[in-house]
């Protein structure tokens, strides 16, 4: 960069700052800079220049002409401006009044003068500089050398030096008075200044010159001055804006600068900066932050001690680790910048989170360069451990070689309850276990320690109540008092209770001994030895009954002092509630005094007041009259559950000193039940982790129902023990034993060692139901005590096994016990903290409740993360489920990263578009430059997605006219959704084909060729076909694709009438003249006088392709057979430039191949021009289409052939009947089918590789044989004719696959039908046929994407009213059965369909083949069958492949019987299984609303009417009413004949009745889908293009409904021009 | 800043592929061409080039050097499908049929300032011995339908049986001077 450049940014910018400054603010400005230190210029003017390439844009046309002119100011004025002291600025409030020259001429004037003084001291330094080229000089005064520049421009107005000096200081001086708008106007001294500072081209330069000043001992006011010049500049500049916008004043301005721009160019060494210079700079404009340690004061509040949160039992997490200096120096930088303290937390240290790093890395180590792969994956031997168990409680073997022992000690099993027992028995248990219950109870001996207690507490309070103890205040005594009288009163009902519980016990034992005594007297003998002895224990009768005295006075007088306090509460309470009453009471007699008399007040008073009275008395009286009830109550208790005190304590004890009563004195069922008990023996089985480890020996039971084993089973364990179960195993004699019961012992915790376990016993029952026939009571059934059989027991068997489950200790002491670590496992992430385990003990860690009280004892906290998987086990625990969660968090610290809400990010409607795109939603799939903002993103953006997704549910009914299509539709896409979801992952599988092109495995011939092929010569000059390249739709944009259309030749293009040209005459005998060539319409055209000698009045025909509104037409030819041989390329425009496979198959766009004629009109309406001019207008009139879809383009890359030109049924003027010339004999050939063809070859540039379908197998509910069947049968097909279509099973609409015959099956077609022609078969299946056909075509490829071709059943296809070839050829195959005929379907491939079905029946003695789209049949040996070949035929039973040698229709033999031509899928080897069928058993047809069709005819015409006015948007559209109403007349008729033979009737009609018009129109005949459609085709006809300015339109549409809702659409279109 | 045009970021790089390590073959061109997501838009220079023949420096380095210059610059509105420059070397093989010798990506560095980036480059080898040998034979041999994608992330699953030879090395050096302004 020069300094010339550099000086005219730093201008500019200056320019622009200051200009936003108001004139005010630059006065004060101004005098804040010059006070300013030198020092401070550098960082300003730096940062300011990087800047400036943006911001002067906008004023780069300036500064050409701004440069010189600056110089030029500088220049001139600069007079002596160093010695010059600043004039201190003064408000000049008549500024305008001055010019500005003038004032700048005072300042020059005082300038010069000082200038001249003190030029003579300066002087000597600039000299050698001075001595470099001429045009350097200017720049260099800038440096310093000002001073003898000023003799130079003291000089200059003198003699004038140089012209253009002279020359710009007039401009410059031109410029000046003008700029005297006020607002924007500087202030004299800024002016002044301006002109007389010197600019500093580099700042650097600045820097170095107040150096050099200061050494040459320059004064302060020079500085001062330096420091004034940016914004005196931009001043200036802005007046220099100001002044070129005057017209004349720049004209002069930029003359000079022509001359003066060679003058101004400075040639310089490159700038050097000295690194000093560069240090002291940066020094000056970075900061710094020192690594001395902040003091904590300073980073915190004023007066605030830093709080520590972690000292105060806070958790703060580990914070992340920074090296101290950082640190400081972060500290240092944020106190600098952000006085606010905000990053300071209490403690004074800058504000973190817990450190977010893991210990340890969650990815695979990358390999570093020295180790190889191999190394990485070296494999290692490790032994095989065997798989114990599957839990994660096993213990490694590896690390404890010794096994673990517990030690299982079972000493015997006692029945409580056997089916053995007798009556006796039970009662004995009983016995045996009320007496248990006693002595549990009188070990325990609560109610003594309660009485105890109770009289600690009387104690208690008798000594607390005692005055004397003056020391504690009264009111902590009557509280501790209240304490304990509370308690006392607790203490008592307990004890009372308790020892009411110990009398019942007592009675209890008494009754069930007296009833086993009786029980022995009435049978005879005895079974148990039990004897209860009762001993009595004599007491003190005196002393016991003054004890019980002294108990029940205490408890009076406790009682009472109860009372008392409670009626003092009543009291109280009833005062307040007295009081209550007596305020409502006042007010209300208040209120009462106000509405009534003062006298009926009274009485009222009265009355009421007594009723207080009662209540207040009524509470006294209780105290003497309680005492007795109390002491009644109390005696009554203490009778009730104590012993009274004349009473013996009664001590019962058991003992089994009884004899048993031997078996010879028994009666005979008590012996075999004895016998029965000694049969029986039990044993115990251990399993341990539910498996079995040992087992006990099996001891006989005896008598007594006890049996003992006294075994110690030692287990060795290796896993942690689970579960510890005992099975209790009964044998009867000599039969297997039978599971009684299971019991579960616990596992013994850690500290529970041998020798120290104490016998438990554990109880057990079983469910069993056993009855027995002699004595024994049996289990589970009802016996009883009693000789009625009344208060039936029922008993299951139970016990109680007595056991000691220990951990063995080793023999080193050391019990052998697993660690910690392995018991533990499962819980081990949630308990790394031992002190847990140490704290609560193993087993606690399976307790929850303990766990979580030791996390409640041991305060742990909660917030902190380390212990967050404790908190969380224990909180799920606590709160009843005890539901560990199976998985682990991935992501703990998502929540800290999280940068913002969920909801935010939804309501972020760029984070929306995104992510629409990325899950491919079909409006967003393409999507480009999604924009940065939200504010960019249009609203209109989701509209039409959000209005999808409303209307999935509504039915829009404004677009499809018809509410059962728009169902339709929405079904479909539905279905299509579905099916789209479906295939989604399967449609992104690539195979390595799709990626890498490689040559196929070679095989000898192609290896041979290619080697014959290397010795072949060369023959450069021979064409050779080359394969096209495909290309598949990756990178493919706008433009790339085209479509070639190749239009060879049409065939018998109907040809005109010569009655076309008649309609001056409009009789019908003008049709006589057929021979007249009068007033042709091609009269004039001087070639059809040459080509038609003969006066032949023949077409011009032409095609034109029109597609996707883009149209192409080809040259016109002549003759019906006209030979065109051109071709046309049209432009292809995938849906919103998304040329994926799957867009490009779902593209509905239709290729319309249309034929005109062209038809010449003579214009010239004056006979004596025609010598001399030639006016004719050309005429098109629409003869017939071909339409293609592009899918099918798409998918069959490229379609050749001949096509049937669809041709309405009415060409008015045209003649469809064969020419009266016969081209030599041709015609003979094509005699069997009527119409006319045209011959194609369509392609896509460049090839396109259609999407594959869908490499997938479906579910199916075929059979499984049936399926291998299927498969075999491809395969053999395939094998031997690869390119015939075989199918035998399809998948229909819900994706399952089916079996193709399926179906097929007689289905009725409507009866409306069959009425037509009762009695012609041929007629009814023409047209049932033509029923079929009026159903609209719809591929598979569009409604589904291409993904899959679906079948569906008749009934769905009628219902859908939309379906491809398929399922018309199932419909119409189904029909044609059901009419009786024999009827195939036929799988082929025909033009341009490609891989179709067809229909193919049998008649007499010849096949028909049928389309079921068109509804047309063609004879087998047709030539213009569109059907090509043939691969297979279906019939409901069977399906045959061809396998003739030609596939042609022609050529084959249509005889399935032959096996030789045929292969039959069923055949002897495989019967066919006679498979239902998926159709319904008949199809119900609804008759179609004839209103509804009427309505939607209605609305088409309108629609249809609006369009060609829209599409004539620069002509009149007229419509003839008359016309219109008669083709609606014409319309039926045609629907009734099919739009056969009505031609002539019509014409004549037409003719008679608008005779005075030239018509020209046609009906089209179309089945009903959608709108969009007929649009389509009306448009393609171009019927609108007719510009003739008096030309009027008629149409007409007629739609017939047919059963179903199938809709026949004829339009009739028409142009009329009235003749004149 | 004006809201009619959106706001955009540019990209801008400049840079040259600059060298070779083929120590196999010589004479070899390479071209380039760029990846990149569907928020970004070429607005200037050549999205795609195809260099000079080199041959192999006659030194010890036997360097392929072509210096072969890339200038292109980017606007987008989102970091998501950052450019990726995509290179690939040919070279005749024996018979003088044009083989690719290889394939190899790099981001844009994303960071302004120079920047040197060596990719090892690769080459689909053929799947059997035999069509090894034919393609040798031939002088087809395998090579990616679309050089793109070795930037791009889908189907590689179907490359996973595939077998890749480095042949070499190549040093682009993509200078990029990420420009984040909105305009």
């Amino acid at each position: 960069m020069n300094p010339r450049e550099e000086k005219v940014k730093i201008i500019t910018e200056e320019f622009i700052e200051n200009d936003e400054d108001a004139d005010m603010g630059r006065q004060k400005r101004n005098s804040k800079v010059r006070r300013q230190p030198r020092k401070k210029q550098p960082p300003t003017a730096l940062p300011k220049e990087m800047v400036s390439e943006e911001s002067h844009l906008g004023n780069q046309p300036e500064p050409v002409q701004e440069e010189p002119k600056t110089h030029l100011l500088s220049m001139t004025v600069r007079r002596g401006p160093r010695s010059l002291p600043p004039i201190p600025s003064t408000s000049r409030t008549g500024f305008a009044e001055f010019s500005m020259r003038g004032r700048m001429r005072e300042k020059l004037q005082a300038a010069r003068s000082k200038a001249e003084s003190a030029l003579l001291q300066e002087i000597p330094t600039p000299r050698p500089r001075r001595l470099r080229s001429p045009s350097k000089k200017e720049l260099e005064t800038e440096f310093g050398t000002e001073p003898g520049k000023e003799v130079e421009s003291t000089q200059q107005e003198i003699d004038s030096r140089s012209y253009s000096r002279v020359k710009f200081r007039d401009s410059a001086r031109k410029i000046k008075p003008k700029p005297q708008v006020p607002p924007g106007f500087p202030s004299p001294e800024e002016a002044y200044n301006f002109f007389t500072f010197s600019f500093d081209p580099e700042p650097e330069e600045s820097e170095e010159k107040p150096k050099a000043r200061h050494r040459a001992g320059t004064n302060q006011e020079e500085e001062e001055g330096e420091e004034e010049e940016p914004p005196a500049r931009g001043r200036g500049k802005e007046m220099d804006e100001e002044e070129l916008l005057n017209g004349d004043d720049a004209e002069d301005f930029l003359l000079g600068l022509d001359h003066m721009a060679d003058d101004f160019v400075a040639v310089r060494p490159a700038d050097y900066e000295s690194i000093h210079d560069r240090l002291q700079m940066e020094t000056e404009m970075f900061f710094i932050p020192s690594r001395q340690t902040v003091p904590t004061y300073k980073k915190l509040p004023e007066n605030v001690q830093p709080r520590f949160l972690e000292d105060e039992g806070l958790y703060t997490g580990v914070r992340p680790e920074v090296a101290r200096t950082n640190q400081n120096i972060m500290e240092n930088r944020l106190l600098m910048q952000d006085p606010e303290r905000r990053w300071f937390g209490d403690d004074g240290r800058i504000l973190a989170l817990p450190n977010p790093i893991k210990p340890f890395p969650s990815r695979r180590p990358v390999l570093t360069q020295e180790q190889s792969i191999k190394a990485e994956l070296e494999t290692l031997y490790k032994k095989a451990v065997k798989y114990v168990h599957s839990s994660q409680h096993m213990i490694r073997s590896g690390d404890h070689p010794g096994n673990f022992q517990l030690d299982i000690d079972i000493s015997g099993l006692i029945f409580t309850h056997h089916p053995c027992f007798s009556r006796e028995h039970v009662l004995a248990a009983k016995l045996a276990q009320l007496y248990d219950q006693y002595l549990a109870r009188h070990q325990r001996n609560k109610a003594k320690f309660l009485t105890d207690k109770l009289q600690a507490l009387r104690n208690a309070v008798q000594t607390g109540v005692d005055p004397e103890k003056p020391h504690s205040s009264l009111d902590t005594i009557q509280k501790t008092i209240n304490e304990y009288k509370s308690e006392i009163r607790q203490t008592r009902k307990f004890r009372d209770a308790e020892q009411e519980k110990d009398r019942t016990l007592l009675k209890t034992i008494i009754k069930v001994w007296k009833e086993m005594k009786s029980l022995r007297e009435f049978q005879r003998f005895t079974n148990t030895p039990l004897k209860l002895v009762l001993r009595k224990e004599k007491v003190d009768q005196k002393a016991d009954e003054e004890a019980y005295e002294a108990e029940i006075q205490a408890e009076i007088s406790e009682l009472l002092e109860e009372h008392t306090e409670e009626y003092a509460q009543k009291m109280e309470e009833y005062r307040t509630s007295l009081h209550q009453w007596k305020a409502w009471r006042k007010a209300q007699r208040a209120k009462k005094k106000k509405r009534k008399q003062a006298a009926e007040d009274h009485p009222d008073n009265e009355i009421e007041e007594p009723h207080p009275e009662e209540d207040l008395v009524k509470p006294t009286p209780p105290e003497p009259t309680d005492r007795a009830v109390i002491e009644h109550e109390v005696r009554e208790r203490a009778a009730q559950s104590r012993r009274r005190p004349w009473e013996p304590t009664l001590v019962p004890e058991l003992s089994l000193a009884g004899s048993v009563t031997p078996s010879d004195q028994c009666p005979r069922a008590e012996v075999s039940r004895r016998e029965d008990v000694k049969k029986r023996s039990v044993y115990l089985k251990v399993l341990f982790n539910n498996k079995e480890v040992s087992r006990t020996v099996s001891r006989p039971l005896g008598a007594d129902f006890r049996v003992h084993f006294g075994q110690i089973f030692n287990l060795q364990i290796v896993n942690w023990p689970e579960s510890l179960t005992l099975q209790v195993y009964e044998t009867i004699g000599h039969s297997s034993p039978t599971l009684l019961a299971e019991v579960f012992l616990p596992i013994p915790e850690t500290t529970v060692v041998t020798g120290r376990a104490p016998i438990e016993e554990v109880e057990f029952s079983s469910n069993q139901h056993v009855t027995l026939d002699h004595e024994g009571v049996g289990s589970g059934v009802p016996f009883s005590f009693e000789a009625d059989g009344s208060n039936q027991l029922i008993l299951m068997t139970s016990g109680k096994v007595s056991h000691s489950v220990a951990w063995a200790v080793g023999e080193n002491g050391i019990p052998l016990i697993p660690p910690l670590s392995q018991q533990n496992i499962g819980f081990r992430s949630a308990l790394k903290r031992a002190d847990a385990i140490s704290s609560i003990g193993t087993s606690g860690l399976t307790d929850m409740k303990k766990l979580a009280k030791w996390a409640a004892e041991s305060k742990l906290d909660p917030n902190d993360p380390n212990n967050a998987p404790l908190m969380q086990l224990i909180s799920v625990a606590t709160s009843g489920e005890s539901y560990v969660p199976d998985f682990f968090r991935l992501e703990q610290l998502q929540q800290e990263f999280n940068f913002v809400s969920d909801q935010e990010l939804n309501r972020s409607k760029r984070f929306r578009l995104l992510h629409l795109r990325s899950q491919e939603v079909p409006e967003f799939r393409n999507y480009k430059q999604v924009p940065v903002y939200d504010r960019e993103i249009m609203e209109k953006v989701f509209q039409d997605y959000e209005k999808r997704l409303r209307d999935r549910s509504v039915i829009e009914t404004k677009e499809h006219i018809d509410t059962h299509r728009a169902i339709v539709a929405k079904y479909l896409q539905q279905v299509r959704e579905s099916v789209i979801n479906r295939f989604l992952i399967a449609k992104q599988y690539f195979l390595l084909a799709d990626m890498i092109v490689e040559e196929e495995v070679p095989n000898i011939s192609i290896l041979g060729l290619s080697l014959f092929k290397l010795a072949e010569q060369k023959r450069p000059l021979r064409p050779r076909r080359k394969g096209r390249k495909k290309v598949t739709a990756q990178n493919l944009s706008d433009g790339d694709i085209k479509l070639l259309v190749n239009i060879v030749r049409a065939y018998d293009i109907p040809v005109r009438k010569l009655a076309m040209s008649k309609f001056q005459q409009p009789s019908k005998s003008s049709r006589m003249f057929s021979e007249k060539r009068a007033a042709s319409p091609s009269t004039h055209s001087p070639t059809h006088n040459a080509d038609y000698p003969l006066g032949q009045v023949l077409v011009r025909p032409f095609v034109e392709v029109s597609f996707q509104r883009t149209v192409c037409h080809t040259t016109t030819a002549e003759g019906p057979n006209p030979s065109w041989n051109e071709e046309l390329e049209l432009p292809f425009k995938a849906p919103n430039g998304d040329y994926s496979t799957a867009s490009l198959q779902s593209v509905k766009d239709i290729v319309f191949i249309n034929i005109f004629d062209e038809v010449l009109h003579d214009v010239l309406e004056d006979d004596r021009e025609r010598g001399s001019g030639i006016h004719t207008r050309i005429e098109r009139h629409w003869l017939g289409c071909v339409k293609i879809p592009f899918s099918t383009i798409y998918f069959q890359a490229r379609i050749d052939g001949t096509f049937k030109i669809d041709i309405p049924p009415v060409l008015l003027g045209y003649n469809k009947e064969r020419n009266m010339i016969l081209e030599r004999g041709f015609d003979s050939v094509r005699s069997l089918s009527e119409g006319s063809y045209i011959t194609l070859f369509i392609t896509i540039e460049p090839q396109l590789v259609p999407g594959e379908s869908i490499r997938e197998k479906f579910e199916s509910q075929e059979d499984e044989k049936l399926l291998q069947a299927t498969e075999k049968f491809q395969a053999e097909c395939a094998l031997k004719f690869p390119n015939r279509q075989c199918l035998t099973t399809v998948i229909d609409i819900s994706g399952k696959t089916v079996f193709i015959t399926r179906y097929l099956k007689p289905l009725n077609p409507p009866q409306e039908l069959l009425n037509v022609y009762p009695n012609n078969l041929q007629a009814t299946a023409e047209l049932v046929a033509r029923y079929v056909s009026l159903i609209p075509f719809l591929p598979d490829t569009v409604s589904f994407g291409g993904i899959c071709d679906l079948w569906s059943t008749s009934d769905q296809f009628l219902d859908l009213l939309a379906g491809d070839e398929e399922e018309h050829a199932v419909l119409l195959c189904n029909y044609f059965l059901s009419l009786g005929k024999k009827a195939w379907l036929l799988m082929g491939n025909a033009i341009p369909e490609g891989p179709t079905a067809y229909v193919l029946t049998w008649e007499q003695g010849h096949y028909l083949i049928w389309n079921p789209c068109s509804g047309h049949f063609y004879g087998q040996f047709d030539t213009f069958c569109p059907l090509k070949n043939v691969g297979c035929l279906i019939g409901p039973d069977n399906i045959w492949f061809n396998i003739q040698r030609y596939d042609s229709p022609l050529r084959i033999n249509f005889d399935v019987t032959k096996p030789k031509l045929w292969k039959s899928f069923f055949s002897r080897s495989l019967p066919y299984p006679g498979l239902s069928s998926v159709q319904p058993e008949e199809l119900i047809y609804q008759r179609s609303d004839k209103a509804a069709a009427a309505e939607l005819q209605d609305r088409i015409e309108k629609i249809l009417k609006e369009k060609i006015m829209d599409w004539r948007p620069r002509h009149l559209t007229r419509w003839n009413r008359y016309c219109t109403s008669t083709l609606r007349h014409f319309l039926p008729l045609l629907e009734k004949s099919q739009g056969e033979d009505v031609e002539d009737d019509h014409r004549a009609e037409l003719l008679k009745q608008l005779g005075d018009y030239r018509f020209s129109g046609f009906p089209l005949h179309m089945p009903y889908s959608e709108v969009k459609p007929l649009i389509d085709a009306v448009y393609s006809t171009g019927v609108h293009n007719i510009n003739v300015p008096n030309v009027e339109f008629a149409l007409a549409v007629y739609i017939h409904p047919y059963p179903k809702n199938v809709l026949s659409v004829w339009i009739y279109v028409a142009s009329l021009i009235r003749n004149r | 800043m004006a809201t009619a045009s959106p706001s955009v970021f540019l990209l801008m790089v400049n840079g040259q592929v600059e060298s070779a390590q083929f120590p196999e073959y010589d004479d070899l061109y390479c071209k380039y061409c760029f990846v990149y997501g569907q928020d970004w838009a070429p607005t200037a220079g050549l999205e795609e080039g195809i260099s000079q023949i080199t041959s192999k420096s006659q030194d010890v380095r036997q360097a392929l050097v072509w210096n072969f210059p890339i200038d292109v610059t980017f606007k987008s509105t989102n970091p998501y499908g950052w450019p990726q420059i995509v290179l690939s070397v040919y070279g005749p093989d024996v018979f003088g049929n044009d083989v690719v010798r290889g394939y190899g990506a790099v981001h844009v560095p994303f960071s302004p300032g120079r920047h040197k980036r060596t990719i090892p480059m690769f080459v689909p080898e053929s799947t059997s011995k035999l069509q090894k040998f034919t393609s040798w034979f031939m002088g087809r041999r395998p090579e990616y339908t679309d050089p793109k994608v070795v930037a791009q992330g889908e189907g590689r699953e179907a490359l996973q049986k595939a077998v890749f030879s480095v042949h070499g090395l190549t040093s682009p050096r993509p200078l990029a001077l990420g420009h984040i302004k909105g305009t």
